[in-house]
């Protein structure tokens, strides 16, 4: 490489990694306009998107979960689809099935409607009310970005992103979504309650006359063009060691695992939980103004990223263990490779 | 890969400073890490000041008491020597961290660390040694190449926190100095009456021993049968059978011989108070005629107990012995009132009316099963309780009666009959006959069926709507998913930390 290419180059990244924290502020003040705090959640929806994975959002009733993600679809010029969940849904209520339609002839033919998962943002709501015979509708269209119906198999358009919300607290009626779907979500964000600061802003952006009106500041091909940018990003071989360890810690009996794992967890991560880790951690780092993947950015999306692929073993559960707790003691056991300390 | 020279020269640049930076960082991580390693081996080395002149002092205290010539060691040879040992142990454990060394990725991931530059520099160092480098790794050692030139000039502080040995020091060193007085002290004791009290020493020691060997020879001679439990019988049966010992005594010889031992042993003498009981309770099922009868004076006994018929089977020795200890312990309930004794006369007042209503065909059945069970158990070996469970029930008549006239209907069993017999408070309510069964079939009988030759007839049904469908009862949860409730939870969360905090067994 030239002197000429690599000064060149190393404008050209430093142009992407700028573009992509103009796209990234740019949508998530659009969504701030609609959402009051949660800037966690916010920050954790935007990294999945860029990234390239799907969300599973958890909280109780009220907190703005749906919000959240219609203003997102609003604030990104994308085909946007919600499918309530509920118990009687059957998977062709989401992949799409044939149906019998009238030609102008005064005959009839059968023809494929597509369902609701043929688009590029879907809200699955409440998607633990569906039987899991239709969460597993979702798996192909998750992983492969396409949908099997009969003989038809349609490709799904990129960005293609799938953010489901549950509900923690009402169980009955619920049928708690499988492990391999839940393998399937790259972040698990844990919604939480509005700050007491933040419940005025709350009450006054919905209880006024005034409407909030949003924008669409980026769209399909943006959002396409900086996935690329983020996959363009080196993890440094030290970066890549730390995921792999911290993703072996959370298997019990492993040679990195803690006490609390070996003790509590029944089933750690799969290598998944491995590349969702350093995903994340492309976006962090572009957004920390850095052009390689550092230990930091690991450990910073650690926890959306583990916590549900995490399985607490029977004793765990008694004990009252949650899965964060069994991330956060792993970050602070496992030593960051090549960090020498006295 | 084609480099321009201003190219070369920014990563040349760039790699000196990580060198730099490396070298430096990973000379002090070094230094510290010796200096850590060298406070804590002095702290741990520390108790040999004291232990060497320790050795000394046993040495002279071992030389002394065999009469050997003083160790010629000087006391100031053995100050220098436990000195001297920690400081080499200590000194060679710190140039084993040194030769150790941190490495170069190390180094800088300290600098990363210490300087907030997030892996910055590690990240650089790889990317130089690539041969191909993409966009974002030339961006990635640009940006490096500004903060690593700032990292070799601030340097990281990597000054170890070092141990106070102060204490520990003078604390050991004064334990040494005072064992080495000490040393010097036994080393200049005289030897003569050293060595002559060391023998008698021996010799009293050895006579001791001789006392102690010959206590419980003493004891045991003492000890008349060790493996008779005489303490775990009550005070009253010990004295019987002190007393039926010293009885055997008087008519055998005075000293117990092994066989005599061993028959007193499978008589009964030496069995448990528990199996004493089940014996005496044995022969209180089996001989009811005969304990009747022996309550009644009027009547003479037609057949005597079962035991009494075979005298030659069971020995003649323990015999009485074993019959005076039934006879004490008969204070128990169990007995008392099955033998009819005169201890409880309610017992032996019922138990005298019964024996009316008895007919002597029963009393040679029961007599003949007592005879047949003996011999079984005879055998076998010896009594077996739990096979008095086969027998039936005992023979008993808990009939009311009518007034004083006995009822005669009773036929003397326990089991089911007409009218109930009642015991306890029931039995004290003057005669209420209370039904003991239903009298009847068990089953239904024969099924009998009509067929009726009928034409169907439509009826009206309404049909039924979804509203007024009922909710669907029980639960729809998935199997397996656990939900407790708080209680249960919190009884699981003991069961577990009970279970932890036991140590687990070897």
């Amino acid at each position: 490489m030239s002197e000429h290419d690599s000064k060149s180059g190393a404008a050209e990244a430093r142009a992407e990694a700028e573009r992509f924290r103009e796209a990234y502020e740019a949508i998530r003040g659009e969504v701030a306009k609609m959402m009051v705090g949660q800037h966690d959640v916010i920050d954790g929806v935007l990294t999945a998107l860029f990234a390239g994975g799907h969300v599973l959002l958890e909280g109780v009733p009220g907190l703005g979960k749906t919000m959240l993600v219609s203003s997102l679809g609003k604030a990104v010029d994308l085909s946007f689809s919600r499918i309530q969940f509920t118990p009687d849904m059957m998977p062709a209520d989401v992949r799409g099935t044939s149906v019998l339609v009238e030609t102008e002839g005064g005959g009839h033919e059968i023809e494929f409607e597509e369902g609701p998962i043929v688009a590029n943002l879907v809200l699955a709501d409440e998607i633990n009310r569906a039987t899991p015979k239709t969460q597993s509708a979702l798996l192909e269209a998750m992983q492969e970005r396409q949908v099997t119906v009969g003989k038809r198999t349609i490709e799904l358009d990129e960005p293609f992103c799938v953010m489901a919300t549950q509900n923690p607290v009402e169980q009955e009626g619920t049928y708690p979504l499988p492990e391999a779907q839940l393998d399937r979500f790259l972040f698990k964000l844990v919604v939480g309650y509005p700050q007491e600061s933040e419940y005025k802003e709350i009450l006054r952006r919905t209880t006024a006359a005034m409407e909030v009106e949003l924008s669409s500041v980026s769209d399909g091909q943006t959002i396409n063009a900086m996935r690329r940018t983020v996959r363009s990003v080196p993890v440094p071989e030290h970066a890549e060691d730390y995921a792999i360890r911290l993703v072996m810690a959370t298997q019990p009996g492993s040679e990195y695992a803690p006490g609390i794992v070996n003790q509590f967890v029944s089933l750690g991560s799969s290598p998944r939980g491995a590349q969702a880790l350093l995903l994340g951690a492309k976006v962090q780092a572009l957004l920390a103004g850095r052009f390689a993947v550092g230990t930091e950015d690991i450990a910073a999306v650690a926890r959306p990223v583990l916590r549900h692929r995490v399985l607490l073993g029977f004793e765990g559960l008694s004990e009252g263990i949650t899965t964060d707790q069994v991330v956060a003691e792993i970050l602070e056991k496992l030593p960051r490779p090549s960090e020498a300390t006295v | 890969m084609t480099e321009a020279p201003a190219e070369h020269h920014r990563i040349r640049a760039l790699r000196r400073d990580l060198d730099l930076a490396a070298e430096r960082v990973s000379g002090e991580l070094t230094r510290a890490r010796a200096a850590v390693r060298l406070d804590g081996a002095l702290a741990a080395s520390m108790p040999l000041l004291a232990a060497v002149p320790g050795l000394f002092v046993l040495a002279q205290l071992a030389a002394w008491a065999i009469d050997a010539p003083a160790l010629g060691l000087s006391s100031i040879l053995v100050a220098a020597f436990a000195i001297a040992l920690p400081l080499a142990w200590a000194w060679r454990e710190a140039a084993k961290v040194k030769r150790r060394g941190v490495p170069r990725a190390g180094a800088l991931g300290a600098v990363d660390a210490h300087l907030g530059l997030e892996g910055r520099l590690l990240a650089a160092d790889e990317f130089l040694g690539l041969d191909e480098r993409g966009r974002f790794q030339e961006a990635a050692i640009e940006d490096a190449a500004r903060r690593a030139h700032e990292a070799v000039r601030k340097g990281i502080d990597v000054a170890p926190a070092r141990a106070d040995l102060g204490a520990a020091a003078s604390r050991w060193s004064a334990a040494g100095a005072a064992l080495l007085v000490l040393a010097s002290l036994v080393a200049g004791l005289e030897r003569g009456p050293g060595a002559s009290g060391g023998d008698q020493t021996v010799a009293a020691a050895a006579g001791s021993g001789g006392a102690a060997e010959t206590a419980p020879r003493e004891d045991a001679e003492r000890d008349p049968e060790p493996d008779e439990p005489v303490p775990a019988l009550p005070a009253a049966e010990q004295d019987a059978r002190r007393d039926g010992e010293e009885a055997a005594e008087s008519q055998d010889s005075p000293e117990i011989t092994g066989d005599a031992k061993e028959s007193a042993g499978k008589t009964g003498a030496g069995r448990s108070s528990g199996a004493m009981s089940s014996s005496a309770a044995s022969e209180s099922k089996s001989a009811p005629s005969s304990q009747g009868k022996s309550s009644d004076p009027s009547k003479p006994p037609k057949k005597k107990p079962s035991a009494a018929k075979k005298p030659e089977d069971s020995g003649a020795e323990p015999e009485p012995q074993e019959r005076q200890e039934d006879e004490q312990s008969g204070s128990t309930a169990g007995k008392g009132s099955s033998k009819g004794s005169n201890k409880n006369p309610t017992a032996s007042d019922w138990k005298s009316r019964d024996q009316v209503t008895e007919t002597d065909d029963q009393e040679i059945e029961d007599d003949e099963e007592t005879d047949d069970d003996e011999e079984e158990q005879e055998n076998r070996g010896g009594v077996q309780p739990s096979l008095r469970d086969r027998r039936p029930p005992v023979s008993r008549d808990l009939q009311i009666g009518f007034g004083n006239r006995p009822n005669p209907d009773a036929n003397g069993r326990g089991g089911p009959s007409e009218q109930k017999k009642s015991r306890g408070v029931a039995s004290l309510v003057l005669g209420v006959p209370i039904p003991d069964r239903i009298k009847g079939r068990p089953g239904p009988g024969p099924t009998k069926i009509t067929q009726e030759r009928i034409e169907p007839e439509a009826e009206d049904a309404a049909a039924v709507t979804a509203g007024a469908r009922a909710p669907r009862s029980g639960e729809l949860e998935r199997p397996g998913a656990l939900r407790l409730d708080p209680s249960l939870r919190a009884m699981v969360r003991d069961y577990f930390l009970a279970l932890r905090r036991t140590p687990p067994r070897q």
